[in-house]
């Protein structure tokens, strides 16, 4: 009696509300990456087709220097676009968390409607725009300031302006969550109490909105980590990252085995990322909006 | 944001009116591929390679659907054929390159040629697996360059890792597209299997890799004066040509010894096809020579049909990005085995850089 | 003296913050903005600017690929989005309210999709369907893309869930109210801003998605964005352009009618109290 009433009352529940999004994960989550691992311990044959018997190749592949130095490249310029990111999108969260909360929202909305266009699309407009004959150099020219265009195009500067472009809105919609929840009157008692606004900001605001600096940092470090449309299109396919190369080996290159020890070994070195990271801010939850 | 829901809900319904509108021509030929004649025809080729009208007029004069699907990399053909592609496709479209591995791992069906009697208008002596395939456009891949503004005068493949070129390059990219130019500026076999060969290329491509302004849209960076030299495909620079009109000063290397890449585009019908009968009519249409001259106006490729060739425009006829005389000096891309994994090695290992 | 001199430094600030965000949105609209610009350009691909033509537009009305493909998108958009705030909401009710085993699993699970680059849970999903044998085709898409929105959504939704809700609930259940009715009349609408910052989210992750569309993609029909990267190796055709602007003008005259509706509603209500 007892024991199907807290059925009744608990577990049924439970099971109708987490049990949807539980399932959800087990199946298009936790068994298609444990194939992912699964795969990585095969191997290749001739013609790009994953040979099932167990051989360690591909993480021995994994030794050579080549993808230490993608590795290291690649989290460098994430770590770099997530720091500007943070930079150039914290006073911007602040600005618009300040804002009455009608206005606030349509500012918000302002911020990701360019992005129910086309990216893609968006990348193409700065190389219309920057190439050698387009609009900026001629603009320099007309008017003086230089005498030969200048090439904009396929530099490291304009892959980190696309870079910044596409990730700023996952920046600042965290930020601007967190920033938007202080409440007003805890930073009108600290500087009633005579803090200067820089301690202020620096012992009370900042510390309070980390939960959300740690979702921005999260949702802009990792997706710049493996996106490849950017460094393609802006930076002419010069240099690979390791999202370019992991691409290579599902499509180009055909050496799914090589592919998926990549991926583990970049889902390892990012779960070991936030891993430390948690542990050190001693954070529980990520908000995101 | 409390507005979100409604304005997607209105947005929804404004776009469906607006969809509407444009869907009437599409018709509703769609699901059925029963026995007779097929009534839908699926496709998988690249995107920007065979003009809208012919389809359409393909469609009409059958009274079928054809759906046109696009790959962005001939690894995706591959990926598709190998994945069981006959399960969705009746004719995808891949390269000689791959054919052979193709036929060994029992990935496409032998074409009742009985069928395709305009196949008769292909130059044989380009035909690959003849049973195998049809050869829609080929191409070669060869130098062009802007005259008044590159400083060198090219005419080797050598010519290319000079350091007065540096940033001046667009290129086609791939493994097996760059190494082959480095071996043969090297003295080796194209299709060489020998590592040892094969680092050497490295090296050589370590130098041309200082060149490249960009891999890709070679014709966009050579009309907008981005790039001044460009490896590139004879149609593509067609359209480079055209576009710039009279103003055109783009050249064809003048290449004296170094054989150039000629490769085709070739439709293969995938085991399991269902829409056989249909594929083998829309391969008749395309090999008929006054249907593919019509195609040829739209894109301008090197094209192996010679009745066709014959048929079509003056303008395709005298196009000047195939007016160059060592047309016979070719080489093609070979399947060249377990050795794939030496060059994807080293191709990483270019672009990863230092 | 003191407070105009506050009042002053604050107005200052405020110019300062308007400057800076002017700014900011100009360089996330300079591109939508030169890509509307191109939409008239007479060329056949965006290569440089090279005079002014209407004829993209009408190619577009004729050429019912393009259009097909942005509805495609749309529809993929709105089910993804539907699906993941749906299963994300009361996932996250679930997740936050009950304590079951393994719930620090799919606590856990729930940010794989977000810490894992997008490649790579593209291309495991594309291996278990094969391996299974599920036709590629809108189907497979929708599954991807929920994937990916319905931890956004959770974690959006969950974040807004506060502890003082329960006691409001269990006093609906103690008045004798339901289940499906308390969770309608009382929770839903305390999580409702969280419920649409998700639906916001999923739909702008799911029109945009390149990665995901291109892997599971199937022989019918594509996505817009999957359609506009195969254009990429030639060049992009400017119909995509005349495409885009259009959909930034009905994004514009919807909110200009969503707005004008509203304030009818008001002034009829209004009339009428």
């Amino acid at each position: 009696m007892n024991r199907k009433n807290k059925f009744k009352r608990k577990t049924l529940p439970a099971l109708a509300m987490a049990g949807p999004v539980s399932l959800w994960m087990i199946l298009f989550v936790t068994l298609p990456m444990l194939y992912i691992i699964y795969i990585s311990f095969m191997s290749r044959g001739v013609f790009g087709d994953v040979v099932y018997n167990f051989s360690w190749d591909s993480y021995k592949t994994l030794l050579d220097t080549t993808y230490y130095k993608v590795i290291v490249k690649s989290i460098r310029a994430a770590a770099i676009t997530t720091v500007l990111c943070l930079i150039i999108g914290y006073p911007f969260a602040y600005y618009i968390a300040k804002k009455p909360k009608e206005v606030a929202s349509k500012l918000i909305m302002l911020i990701m409607i360019p992005f129910w266009t086309n990216s893609l699309m968006r990348l193409n407009s700065w190389l219309l725009l920057f190439q050698t004959s387009g609009p900026i150099n001629r603009f320099l020219q007309n008017t003086g300031f230089i005498d030969a265009p200048i090439n904009f195009v396929y530099t490291d500067g304009l892959v980190m302006l696309g870079l910044i472009t596409s990730m700023l809105p996952f920046a600042v919609l965290p930020m601007y969550s967190s920033i938007e929840k202080l409440s007003k009157s805890l930073l009108e008692a600290s500087a009633d109490l005579g803090a200067s606004r820089r301690t202020t900001f620096l012992r009370i605001t900042l510390p309070l909105t980390f939960p959300g600096i740690f979702s921005s940092i999260i949702l802009v470090f990792i997706p710049s980590l493996g996106i490849y449309t950017v460094t393609d299109m802006l930076g002419g396919g010069k240099v690979l990252y390791i999202g370019n190369i992991i691409k290579n080996q599902f499509g180009a290159i055909r050496n799914w085995p090589l592919g998926a020890a990549l991926s583990v070994l970049l889902i390892v070195i990012t779960g070991l990322l936030i891993f430390i990271y948690t542990r050190f801010a001693k954070i529980e939850d990520m908000e995101v909006l | 944001m409390k507005k979100t829901i409604s304005i997607l809900l209105t947005m929804v319904l404004i776009m469906g009116i607006f969809t509407g509108c444009a869907d009437k021509n599409t018709g509703s030929g769609s699901d059925s591929g029963k026995s007779g004649s097929s009534k839908e025809l699926n496709i998988y080729m690249w995107q920007q390679y065979i003009s809208d009208d012919l389809i359409a007029k393909f469609e009409e004069e059958n009274n079928v659907k054809v759906n046109l699907s696009y790959m962005s990399d001939n690894a995706d053909a591959i990926t598709k054929l190998t994945a069981g592609g006959g399960q969705e496709y009746d004719l995808i479209m891949t390269s000689d390159a791959y054919m052979e591995s193709l036929i060994k791992g029992d990935y496409i069906e032998k074409i009742n040629f009985k069928n395709i009697p305009n196949a008769s208008n292909i130059n044989e002596s380009y035909w690959t697996a003849k049973e195998y395939c049809v050869p829609y456009l080929m191409n070669y891949v060869y130098i062009i360059y802007n005259k008044d503004k590159s400083p060198v005068e090219i005419k080797s493949y050598n010519d290319l890792i000079d350091p007065a070129l540096k940033g001046q390059i667009a290129s086609i990219d791939g493994a097996r597209n760059l190494f082959p130019i480095a071996l043969i500026a090297l003295g080796y076999d194209p299709n060489s299997t020998k590592e040892s060969e094969i680092a050497e290329a490295y090296e050589w491509l370590t130098k041309y890799n200082e060149n490249i302004v960009a891999y890709g849209n070679a014709e966009q960076n050579l009309v907008n004066g981005t790039a001044s030299v460009a490896l590139t495909f004879d149609g593509n620079a067609s359209w480079a040509m055209s576009e710039l009109g009279e103003k055109n000063n783009l050249v064809i290397a003048d290449f004296e010894k170094d054989p150039v890449q000629l490769g085709f585009d070739l439709y293969v019908i995938p085991k399991g096809a269902k829409h056989v009968d249909l594929a083998e009519k829309f391969l008749n249409y395309i090999t008929d020579p006054q249907i593919m001259a019509k195609n040829l106006v739209e894109y301008p490729y090197s094209c192996p049909n010679d009745a066709a060739v014959e048929a079509a425009s003056d303008a395709y006829k005298n196009d000047p990005a195939r007016d160059f005389d060592y047309k016979k000096n070719v080489f093609f891309q070979e399947d060249v085995g377990e050795a794939i994994t030496i060059y994807n090695d080293y191709y990483q290992k270019l672009k990863v850089g230092k | 003296m003191r407070v105009s001199k506050i009042q002053k430094r604050k107005r200052w600030q405020g110019l300062v913050g308007t400057i800076y965000s002017v700014a900011i949105y100009t360089i996330l609209y300079i591109p939508v903005l030169v890509m509307m610009i191109f939409s008239f350009n007479n060329q056949r691909y965006n290569y440089y600017w090279n005079g002014f033509t209407t004829q993209w537009y009408t190619k577009l009305f004729t050429n019912s690929a393009v259009i097909d493909s942005l509805w495609y998108s749309v529809i993929i958009a709105v089910l993804a989005t539907v699906i993941s705030v749906t299963i994300g909401t009361i996932g996250a009710l679930g997740l936050k309210k009950y304590e079951f085993k393994g719930r620090k699993f799919v606590n856990n699970m729930l940010y794989i999709p977000i810490i894992v680059p997008e490649i790579v849970l593209a291309v495991a999903l594309l291996i278990i369907f094969m391996k299974v044998g599920f036709a590629l085709g809108m189907g497979s898409i929708l599954i991807g893309h929920c994937t990916f929105c319905i931890p956004y959504a959770l974690v959006t939704i969950k974040g807004r869930i506060s502890g003082d809700g329960y006691s409001l609930e269990e006093a609906s259940l103690d008045l004798g109210a339901n289940r499906i009715q308390t969770f309608i009349n009382i929770t839903l609408p305390s999580i409702m801003p969280g419920v649409m910052s998700a639906a916001f989210l999923s739909f702008t992750l799911s029109i945009d998605d390149i990665v995901m569309s291109n892997m599971l993609a199937g022989s019918k029909s594509s996505t817009l964005p999957v359609l506009i990267l195969s254009m990429n190796k030639s060049g992009i055709t400017p119909d995509i352009n005349a495409l885009t602007t259009i959909m930034i003008l009905v994004i514009v005259i919807s909110m200009v009618l969503n707005k004008a509706i509203k304030n009818m509603l008001k002034k009829t209500k209004n009339t009428e109290g």
